[in-house]
């Protein structure tokens, strides 16, 4: 737990200590309810909670990008601990020691893009946490692996390509990349295959003989 | 429920929505900022209706003990 320092996260703070302080004096003070006092216990309850609770909801949907909100469920954790390991070279720890990816690296990776992108990554998350709640709750990592999976894969290679656009010449100059230039493009052939650039995560695939074990 | 023990139970409602919302910034991860954004704005919404209730059976008891 650290104090915050984000912009946004001071200010939902500073709204939030005003209001605490008008509803505290009220109840210590006992004030008669006369137009003076309703107008103060406006901005109590309603003005400064209101600007603290629209501050802080944004800091939180900021904070709902970063790893370590990720990271906090268990089954995550090791996603999380291989991304902060600087020696990794699993393709999401690459990604992770990039700017432009850093401490957002599973949210750039993950998130859905588009339009409605963003409401639709968020409503995904919100699965997460309804499936952590009832399926994987109380489920150790080595099992969870079994069973934890990209419910839309085909759609993973959008991601990359966001970055990697399939276009660029010297990215066409690669024999690998131009013989299957479809499919890659499809989603059918995914980058981040065995025979590709390897999984994103290869410390969680399930040993063979764990598929199916929940 | 008279008007000044419904403004007390709303007073500690909001500082418990107030520590909610404010806990997830302390504490950026998944249950503190799902708890502020459900409970602590649920919290919030209903000690905020309950001043609206008292300042307008206030203001209508005020209209109806204004001589006519």
């Amino acid at each position: 737990m650290t104090f915050p320092t984000a912009p946004l996260a001071i200010i939902a703070l500073g709204f939030a200590a005003l209001s605490a302080v008008i509803l505290v004096s009220f109840l210590v003070l006992r004030p008669p309810l006369v137009r003076v006092t309703k107008i103060w216990l406006l901005l109590g309850f309603g003005v400064f909670p209101i600007a603290a609770a629209f501050a802080g909801n944004v800091q939180g949907f900021e904070a709902t990008k970063e790893r370590e909100f990720c990271g906090s469920c268990h089954v995550m954790g090791l996603h999380r601990d291989d991304s902060d390991n600087a020696a990794s070279n699993s393709l999401a720890a690459r990604h992770a020691r990039n700017p432009m990816f850093g401490s957002e690296n599973c949210y750039v990776c993950h998130a859905d893009y588009g339009m409605f992108g963003t409401v639709i990554t968020k409503a995904g998350g919100l699965r997460h946490v309804w499936l952590y709640l009832t399926e994987y709750r109380n489920v150790p990592v080595e099992a969870a692996k079994a069973t934890i999976h990209l419910r839309e894969p085909q759609k993973m290679n959008d991601n990359c390509m966001q970055c990697h656009s399939t276009r660029d010449s010297l990215w066409l100059a690669v024999p690998d990349h131009r013989a299957p230039l479809e499919a890659e493009r499809a989603g059918s052939l995914s980058c981040a295959s065995e025979g590709c650039h390897g999984f994103a995560h290869p410390f969680f695939r399930a040993l063979p003989t764990q598929a199916g074990v929940l | 429920m008279n008007q000044r023990r419904l403004l007390d139970a709303a007073c500690v409602a909001a500082l418990v929505a107030l520590a909610l919302m404010t806990w997830q910034l302390f504490d950026p991860r998944v249950w503190p900022v799902i708890i502020a954004m459900s409970l602590g704005q649920v919290l919030g919404t209903a000690s905020f209706v309950a001043y609206g209730c008292v300042v307008i059976a206030d203001y209508r008891a005020g209209m109806q003990a204004r001589p006519r």
